[in-house]
């Protein structure tokens, strides 16, 4: 654009040079605005996943504000006087501009792309080509079964089941993430972490909880009439009080757990709650050592 | 080319149905490129199921017997000699020729189609039988339709072809009926090497 | 060659019946093979189904301002947003793109009609069959498909009844019937394109739109099929009880995503493309400026139409797919914002310097823009793949792409329908209620699709009939935008219906812009230039350079106000 004086002389080029300024520190600004918009960060991941949003948030408020701020100087400035019906001047095309910005946009999307794909071998959820088909017991501490609609989360080495999530804090362990009918999502906001369920196969997924609190486990894949009900709580404890909930919990006898959408289903049987169309009949709740709740308040 | 193709066509005082026909093998030749991506989509569902499978074949079910079905692939391939042929006699204005190798062809798909019947119901799975049984036959059956539909357009041209001085200047509908024709042959050949000759 | 008498003889002979005579109601009823007509079919049946598809939007949105399931039974629910998402694709944006393409394409590059119009014909009235298939399925036992538009399996393989009609198998004949529909159209649109341009007119002398409806009917032409093959597999497994998709039948579910994604990502660029289309027309007009980089926006297009078929997986990132292929999705899903880059900072080119005329169909465009670089820079967000991990299948990749298909797409749309409705209606629309409409959309658009924003980054998962008490806020602000977009739906009827039965003779080139669609009567005759199609000289856009777009150019103009 410097190549064009006549156009920029030097008042509006301090006055762009301002702008950027404030641009640049308003995009700062916003980036550090990010952890008020997500859930309180309770996993080695999140720390990541949030800094890389922030840096996202950054240069996509440079880019947007940028965009519009130029929207609303020409619809501010440029507009035809109310009888004028001249045409502007005609300026077809600039090469070195095209090439500008293909350039920089390029070069800006591949350093985004190469800082993620850092950030993603950090993270590692899992190893290349780990989740095969089968029982392919690779490490998994805890066995979750997702069905239509609960979640059971086993712990085989301590004989231990229940419909409520414990992990210990500051330690990292294994998901063995199973379906029993349809592909559901395991998805705890507060770990910046998501995986497919999927029947047939068993998952792996390696969580590190770096925060002790309540956090709502959700399923993210659509699985039907009580997808939205498909909800847990996961409970992130430290190490001696993990160990001992689970040494209390084998010797509870087995229950009934947690599943709203067998409530739901049996109120609806009984004409307490209306009905709609037809629906898959929802699984009946697991038996588990501990129920535990999904009603308590919860952190983020 | 092309702009002077529809240069000459706005400019022709009657140049609409003339260009007309040109359009036809344009619109005819994308939709068979189209159309090649389904197949394309069904091959890779085929090689994805089948590298993914722990058990690929049904249960009792050793493999596919190639030789018969080679016999009738070798059929069908120089059918396409034949349509050839017959697009030749028909340029050189020999309408009994074309008329000849066209019906010859008509038969060698009938040829293909019978073999692929009696091969079907020699089988011992059926489509429900795991996803090679639904793949074999949802392939092998997908392709037939187009064997059918092809001896069906190609029965139309012949019909066609005895109308008074139709076919005096070439027909469009020869050529794109013949490039349909090609184009399940070349579709044949790769699904015989996935089905047949992959294992 | 066209001469002047010719030009002469073209303006004056008796009009043929046109669209929007008053005694010509019922053509727009039969089969009849003119562009014209069927581009105005086809837009009616789309807002038609804008109308049932924001209806049931609406009573989703009065469902989710209260976190409980309370309005309407959870199974309801489903079949409600399944039926939205499938109407508003294929019973809406689809539909009404087509209709403009019916409506543009042959005027621009000056070919009387589309290449095969029986099949146009045919593509058209697949629609209204297929409308009705789809409303029928909520008829039938155990209600429509409620497994959403993906119809991933094996939810949408269960079928609680038993029956073999039911919803989830008429939804997949519907989708196969718009799928045929589609098809014939695209054919039909590219071989018009490639073999119908008028004398002069070469590939870089045509319109950017052309460009773009190009690019996007090349999309269908090699993404539908892939998705016909993967519906023709789940159709097999949900009726004759194959196993392509059954786990326990050794199927991979896994399968059909890749099949659908193949197809669905890229249908966002066959929904945006011409949408860009419509901006890089309007832009110039309304700025009285060149389009600026004209061989680069058109360039730009075929690259988004390769890029868009190598990106799917990036939907999904957390379906199981190995490391490597999230990476290397990610790195072509980035890769799109630079041909995309490119149209945004050619348009902004463009209105730098101009001398803008704010009209309706300007504001329109103006707010498409704004809208989708905010879907844009949410966009980049997505296609990282740990961001994604966490917002996927939340309501920020919801708030996404209702900015790009309702904030950027329907509002381009809107804008084109203001800006060509003189030329093929031949009334002027009104202003007032123009602006109006565009007030209510704008503001509607953004505070029912900003809040999904900050809802997906606390967690709140899409498709939910009942969600968590900290979610309300947003989804009450949402709520009411949503009701706000209803409301904008009034005055944009009342003026298209009041205008065009008694809105003020329009001239046969209202906007004075450039374009051999503006060297037509208004509403141009049936077989548009006939025989007398005008040699095109140079490039479109030549605002304020005085090149003249044809030969003759002053007389036809001449004779086209004395008429």
């Amino acid at each position: 654009m410097t190549s064009t004086p006549r156009r920029f002389p030097l008042p509006r080029l301090i006055g762009l040079a301002l702008w950027l300024v404030l641009l640049t520190l308003l995009s700062v600004w916003m980036g550090a605005q990010v952890p008020r918009w997500l859930p309180v960060s309770a996993s080695s991941a999140a720390p990541l996943v949030d800094g890389l949003f922030g840096f996202e948030t950054a240069v996509a408020t440079f880019v947007f504000v940028g965009v519009v701020s130029v929207m609303v100087w020409v619809v501010l400035f440029n507009r035809a006087e109310k009888y004028d019906i001249s045409d502007a001047e005609p300026i077809e095309g600039n090469t070195t501009l095209e090439i500008t910005w293909t350039v920089i946009p390029l070069v800006l999307v591949m350093a985004i792309a190469a800082y993620t794909i850092q950030v993603n071998r950090q993270i590692g959820l899992i190893g290349p080509m780990d989740h095969a088909h089968g029982p392919a017991l690779g490490g998994g501490e805890v066995q979750v079964i997702a069905r239509q609609w609960s979640w059971e989360f086993r712990y085989p080495v301590a004989g231990v089941s229940s419909t409520e999530l414990h992990l210990p804090l500051d330690r990292r362990l294994g998901l063995q993430l199973e379906s029993d009918d349809v592909i559901h999502g395991f998805y705890v906001p507060a770990f910046r972490l998501k995986q497919q369920v999927i029947p047939g196969r068993s998952i792996t997924l390696f969580i590190t909880p770096t925060r002790a609190g309540r956090y709502r486990l959700r399923d993210s894949e659509y699985s039907g009439t009580w997808f939205a009900a498909n909800q847990a709580d996961v409970v992130v404890e430290s190490e001696e009080a993990y160990q001992s909930w689970l040494s209390r919990a084998a010797r509870l006898p087995l229950q009934p757990g947690l599943s709203d959408a067998a409530r739901e289903f049996a109120q609806q049987r009984s004409g307490e709650r209306p009905s709609g169309y037809a629906t898959i009949q929802p699984a009946p709740p697991p038996l588990v050592n501990v129920p535990g709740s999904n009603t308590l308040p919860h952190d983020g | 080319m092309t702009i002077s193709t529809s240069h000459d066509a706005a400019a022709a005082p009657q140049g609409h149905g003339a260009a007309h026909a040109n359009h036809s093998l344009t619109g005819f030749i994308i939709f068979l490129c189209s159309e090649s991506v389904i197949f394309l989509a069904f091959f890779s569902g085929y090689a994805v199921l089948k590298l993914s499978a722990l058990q690929w074949l049904p249960p009792g079910v050793e493999g596919l017997e190639w030789r018969t079905p080679l016999l009738y692939t070798v059929v069908l391939v120089s059918s396409s000699g034949t349509v050839a042929l017959a697009e030749r006699c028909l340029s050189r204005g020999k309408l009994w020729g074309f008329r000849a190798f066209w019906l010859l062809s008509m038969a060698m798909g009938a040829v293909f189609l019978y073999g692929q019947a009696i091969e079907w119901r020699s089988l011992g799975f059926g489509i429900t039988s795991g996803s090679f049984g639904g793949c074999f036959y949802l392939l092998t059956g997908f392709h037939g339709l187009h064997v059918l539909s092809g001896i069906l357009l190609m029965a139309l041209m012949l019909q066609r072809s005895f109308r008074p001085a139709n076919y005096a200047a070439g027909e469009q509908g020869v050529i794109a009926t013949s490039l349909f024709w090609h184009f399940v042959d070349v579709i044949w050949v790769l699904l015989f090497l996935l089905l047949y000759a992959w294992s | 060659m066209t001469s002047s008498a010719g030009v002469d003889a073209r303006i004056l002979r008796a009009p043929h019946p046109v669209p929007g005579a008053p005694d010509n109601w019922k053509r727009f009823f039969t089969f009849n093979t003119d562009a014209k007509v069927i581009g105005i079919q086809y837009i009616a049946t789309a807002l038609f189904f804008l109308l049932v598809g924001g209806l049931l939007a609406m009573i989703m949105r009065g469902e989710l301002i209260t976190p409980a399931a309370d309005l309407v039974d959870r199974t309801v629910y489903n079949g409600l947003y399944t039926m939205h998402g499938t109407i508003m694709l294929f019973l809406f944006i689809f539909p009404v793109l087509n209709g403009l393409n019916n409506l543009l394409i042959p005027c621009m590059i000056g070919a009387p009609d589309m290449a095969f119009p029986k099949l146009n014909a045919a593509a058209f009235w697949l629609v209204p069959v297929f409308g009705v298939i789809l409303m029928a399925s909520f008829l039938v036992p155990g209600g429509p498909a409620s497994s959403g538009w993906w119809s991933y399996p094996p939810v949408s393989l269960q079928n609680p009844l038993g029956h073999l009609i039911n919803g989830e198998a008429l939804w997949i004949l519907a989708v196969a019937l718009s799928g045929i529909s589609s098809i014939m159209g695209a054919v039909n649109f590219v071989t018009t394109i490639l073999r119908m341009r008028a004398p002069g007119m070469t590939l870089s002398r045509m319109p950017i739109f052309c460009w773009t409806a190009f690019s996007a009917q090349t999309i269908q032409l090699i993404g539908l099929p892939a998705l016909t093959g993967g519906a023709v597999m789940l159709l097999f497994d949900l009726v004759v009880g194959t196993s392509f998709y059954r786990p326990e039948g050794g199927g991979d579910p896994v399968l059909y995503q890749h099949f659908f994604w193949f197809y669905s990502h890229p249908a966002v660029y066959v929904i945006i493309l011409p949408v860009f289309g419509v901006f890089s027309e309007l832009f110039p007009v309304y700025a009285r400026k060149p389009l600026f980089g004209y061989p680069f926006v058109a360039g730009a297009s075929l690259v988004i139409v390769g890029l868009s078929l190598i990106v799917w997986v990036h939907h999904m990132f957390p379906s199981g797919v190995p490391q490597w292929m999230r990476d290397a999705f990610m790195v072509t899903t980035m890769l799109i914002a630079v041909p995309t880059g490119i149209k945004v900072f050619a348009w902004l080119a463009t209105l730098w310097g101009g001398k803008l005329r704010l009209n309706t169909a300007m504001l329109f465009a103006l707010g498409g823009l704004f809208n989708f670089v905010f879907a844009g820079v949410t966009g980049i967000m997505l296609a990282t793949v740990p961001v994604d991990i966490h917002v996927n299948n939340t309501y920020f990749v919801v708030g996404h792409f209702h900015y790009v298909i309702y904030g950027a797409a329907t509002m381009g749309v809107y804008a084109a329908i203001y800006h060509w409705f003189p030329k093929f209606t031949g009334h002027m629309y009104y202003e007032g209620l123009g602006k109006l409409h565009f007030l209510l959309t704008f503001i509607g658009t953004n505070l029912n699709f900003f809040p999904m924003h900050p809802l997906g980054l606390m967690g709140m998962p899409r498709r939910v009939s009942s969600y968590d008490p900290e979610f309300a806020f947003w989804n009450v602000i949402a709520s009411l935008g949503a009701f706000l977009l209803g409301v904008s739906i009034i005055p944009f009827l009342l003026n298209l219906v009041s205008s065009w039965v008694r809105g003020a003779k329009a001239p046969a080139n209202p906007w004075n812009a450039i374009g051999l669609e503006w060297l037509l009567p208004s509403p141009p005759p049936a077989e548009n230039f006939e025989e007398h199609v005008p040699t095109v000289i140079s490039g479109p856009y030549g605002y304020g350079t005085g090149r003249p777009l044809v030969e003759h150019q002053a007389e036809i103009e001449r004779a086209l106000q004395q008429a």
